[in-house]
C-alpha cells in the first residue's frame, strides 16, 4: 500500500486557464479566418479602421500566440509542475493574480491594436505600458514555477522531470528576449521609439521574432509533449536520454537562427549564413525530439484507432517534424531567394502554428479537462470530428499557401526577352485569388473544430458539475 | 596560398571585441554540447537517466 499521501493540487487556477485558452482559441481562429477572407474578398474590410486587415491580422496573431498559446502554457505548466514534483503550487494566490492580470493585459493588447496603437514590431506590437505589464506578469509566472520546483521534497523527488526543464528554458529565454527587444524611449503614453536603429533594430527584432517561435512556440510546447504524450499513451517516453540531448541542443542552438529572416538585406552576409547553417543543424535535435514522441507509441500504435486525444498529440509531432524540416530549407539562401516575402512563409508558419502548436495544445487541453473535472468527455465522437476538421483545415491552408507562395516567387522573378518584368505586382495579386479563397476555407474548417471543442468542453463541465451536485445530494 | 587556405585564413589583428565575444561564445557552446553528449550517452548513466521516465506515469 502506498503510504505517501498525494497532495491536494491547486486545480482552480488551472481550470480557469484551461477554459480561457479554449475561448481564446475560438476567438483567435475566428479573427484569422475573417482576416483571410478579407484578403480573398476585400469588401469585408467594410472601411472600418478598427477591423481592417492591417489591424485584424495583428489582433489575430496576438490572440492565438499570446492569449491562446500563453494561457495553454500557463495552464499546462501549473498542472504539470505540481504533479511531476509532488507538491502544490508555491503560491496559489500568485498564480491567480498571474492568470487574471494576463487575461486583462491581453484583452488590452488586442483593443489597443484595433485602435491603431502599435510599435510596428512583429510579435511585439504592444506599446510600452502594456509591454511592461506583460513582462511583470511573465516574471510572476516564472517565479512561481521556479519556487514550486524548489519547494518539492528532495527525498521523494530528487530529480526534476524533463518537461520542467523545457518550461524553464522557455521562461528564462523569453524574459530576456522580450525585454531586450522591447527597450524603447517613450514619448507619450501610447507612443515609443525603439532604442535600436537601422540594421541593429532589424537584427534585434528577428533575434526576438524567431526565438518567440523557438522558445515560446517550440520549447514550451515540447514541455507539453514530454508530459502529455506519455500520460495519454500510458507509456513512458521512448528515450529519456534523447529528451535531455533534445533540450540542450535546443537551448544552445535556437538563439542563433534569427538572422535567416534577413537574408539579402543590409545585414552582414555572414550573419545570414550563420543563421542558415544553424537552422539546418537544428533539424537533427528537432527530428530526434519528434521521433522520441512518436516512438513512445512503439508496440501500441493500435491505440490511435480509438484514442482521439492521442491522435491530436501524435499528428502534432508529424507536423512538428515537417515544419522543422521546411523551416531550415527556407532559411538557406538559395530557397530563401524564392520564398521570402511570399505566402510560402505564411504557409510554413501555419504548418507549425496549426499543425504543431494548436494540435499538441488541443490534445493536452482535452486530457486536462477530463482529469481536472474527474470525468469522461461529453462526446468522444465530437473529439474525432474536431480532429478531422482541424487536420483537413490545416492541410487545406498549407497546401494553398505552398502553391500561391511558389507561384508568387516565380511571377516576381520572371523576365521577358527584353529583360523587363513579365508580370506586374497587381497581376501576381490577382493570380492569388483562388488560393486565398482556399486558405479561408481551411481557416473556417479549423475555426469550426475549435467551436466544436468549446461546445464539447462546456457540456463536459456542466455534466461533471451536475454529477458532483447529485452525489452531494445523495450523501446529504 | 591555395583557395582553401585563403578561405580559412583569418586576419586576427582585425578582430573587434564583438568578434572575439562571438568566437568565444561559439566555442563554449560547442564544448557545452560535447559535455552534454558525454554526460548523457555514457553507458554508466543509462539506467539512472532512463528510470526518470517511469515516474510521471504514477504521479496522479
Amino acid at each position: 500500500m502506498d503510504t505517501v499521501a498525494k497532495p491536494q493540487y491547486d486545480n482552480g487556477v488551472v481550470k480557469y486557464l484551461t477554459v480561457g485558452a479554449i475561448v481564446f482559441l475560438v476567438l483567435g481562429t475566428f479573427m484569422g479566418t475573417f482576416a483571410a477572407s478579407q484578403l480573398a474578398w476585400p469588401a469585408l474590410n467594410f472601411d472600418i479602421a478598427e477591423i481592417t486587415f492591417a489591424r485584424l491580422r495583428v489582433m489575430h496573431t496576438n490572440t492565438v500566440i499570446f492569449a491562446f498559446g500563453g494561457m495553454t502554457l500557463m495552464a499546462t505548466a501549473f498542472y504539470t509542475v505540481q504533479r511531476t514534483n509532488g507538491v502544490k503550487l508555491w503560491s496559489n494566490s500568485m498564480a491567480w493574480w498571474t492568470a487574471i492580470l494576463f487575461t486583462i493585459g491581453l484583452l488590452a493588447v488586442v483593443v489597443t491594436i484595433s485602435l491603431g496603437m502599435t510599435t510596428g514590431k512583429e510579435y511585439h506590437e504592444q506599446e510600452w505600458p502594456l509591454a511592461i505589464a506583460v513582462a511583470v506578469v511573465w516574471t510572476l509566472y516564472t517565479f512561481n514555477f521556479v519556487m514550486t520546483i524548489a519547494s518539492r521534497n528532495k527525498e521523494t523527488h530528487p530529480n526534476v522531470y524533463v518537461s520542467n526543464w523545457f518550461f524553464l528554458g522557455m521562461m528564462i529565454a523569453i524574459t530576456y528576449l522580450y525585454v531586450v527587444n522591447g527597450l524603447a524611449i517613450p514619448v507619450s503614453l501610447f507612443r515609443s521609439y525603439s532604442m535600436f536603429a537601422g540594421v541593429q533594430d532589424a537584427m534585434i527584432q528577428w533575434w526576438w521574432g524567431h526565438n518567440a517561435v523557438g522558445f515560446f512556440l517550440t520549447a514550451g510546447f515540447l514541455a507539453i509533449m514530454y508530459y502529455f504524450v506519455p500520460k495519454q499513451a500510458q507509456r513512458p517516453i521512448y528515450s529519456y536520454r534523447l529528451s535531455v540531448i533534445h533540450f540542450w541542443a535546443l537551448m544552445f542552438g535556437y538563439v542563433w537562427l534569427g538572422a535567416h529572416h534577413l537574408q539579402y538585406t543590409a545585414l552582414p552576409d555572414w550573419t545570414g549564413s550563420l543563421g542558415a547553417v544553424i537552422s539546418l543543424a537544428m533539424i537533427i535535435p528537432s527530428w530526434g525530439g519528434a521521433l522520441n514522441g512518436m516512438l513512445t507509441l512503439s508496440g501500441a500504435w493500435d491505440r490511435l484507432r480509438t484514442d482521439y486525444i492521442l491522435r491530436f498529440l501524435i499528428i502534432s509531432l508529424a507536423f512538428y517534424a515537417m515544419s522543422t524540416f521546411e523551416g531550415p530549407v527556407m532559411a538557406s539562401k538559395t530557397v530563401n531567394a524564392l520564398s521570402h516575402y511570399t505566402d510560402w512563409t505564411v504557409g510554413h508558419v501555419h504548418s507549425g502554428a496549426l499543425g504543431w502548436v494548436a494540435m499538441v495544445s488541443i490534445g493536452a487541453l482535452y486530457h486536462m479537462v477530463m482529469k481536472l473535472w474527474n470525468t469522461e468527455m461529453y462526446s468522444m465522437k465530437l473529439i474525432n470530428f474536431h480532429f478531422w476538421l482541424a487536420t483537413i483545415g490545416t492541410v487545406f491552408y498549407i497546401v494553398a499557401m505552398w502553391v500561391s507562395g511558389i507561384m508568387q516567387g516565380l511571377m516576381w522573378r520572371a523576365y521577358d526577352e527584353y529583360g523587363t518584368l513579365a508580370y506586374t505586382f497587381a497581376e501576381s495579386v490577382a493570380a492569388m485569388h483562388p488560393y486565398y479563397a482556399m486558405r479561408a476555407l481551411g481557416g473556417l474548417l479549423f475555426f469550426s473544430g475549435a467551436a466544436v471543442m468549446l461546445y464539447n468542453v462546456v457540456m463536459t463541465i456542466r455534466m461533471a458539475n451536475a454529477k458532483a451536485t447529485s452525489q452531494v445530494g445523495a450523501h446529504a | 596560398m591555395s583557395n582553401l587556405e585563403q578561405y580559412l585564413s583569418t586576419d586576427w589583428s582585425a578582430m573587434t571585441g564583438q568578434d572575439w565575444a562571438g568566437l568565444i561564445i561559439t566555442v563554449l557552446v560547442f564544448l557545452g554540447m560535447l559535455i552534454t553528449f558525454w554526460m548523457t550517452l555514457r553507458p554508466g548513466k543509462r539506467k539512472e537517466l532512463e528510470e526518470e521516465k517511469y515516474k510521471i506515469l504514477k504521479d496522479d
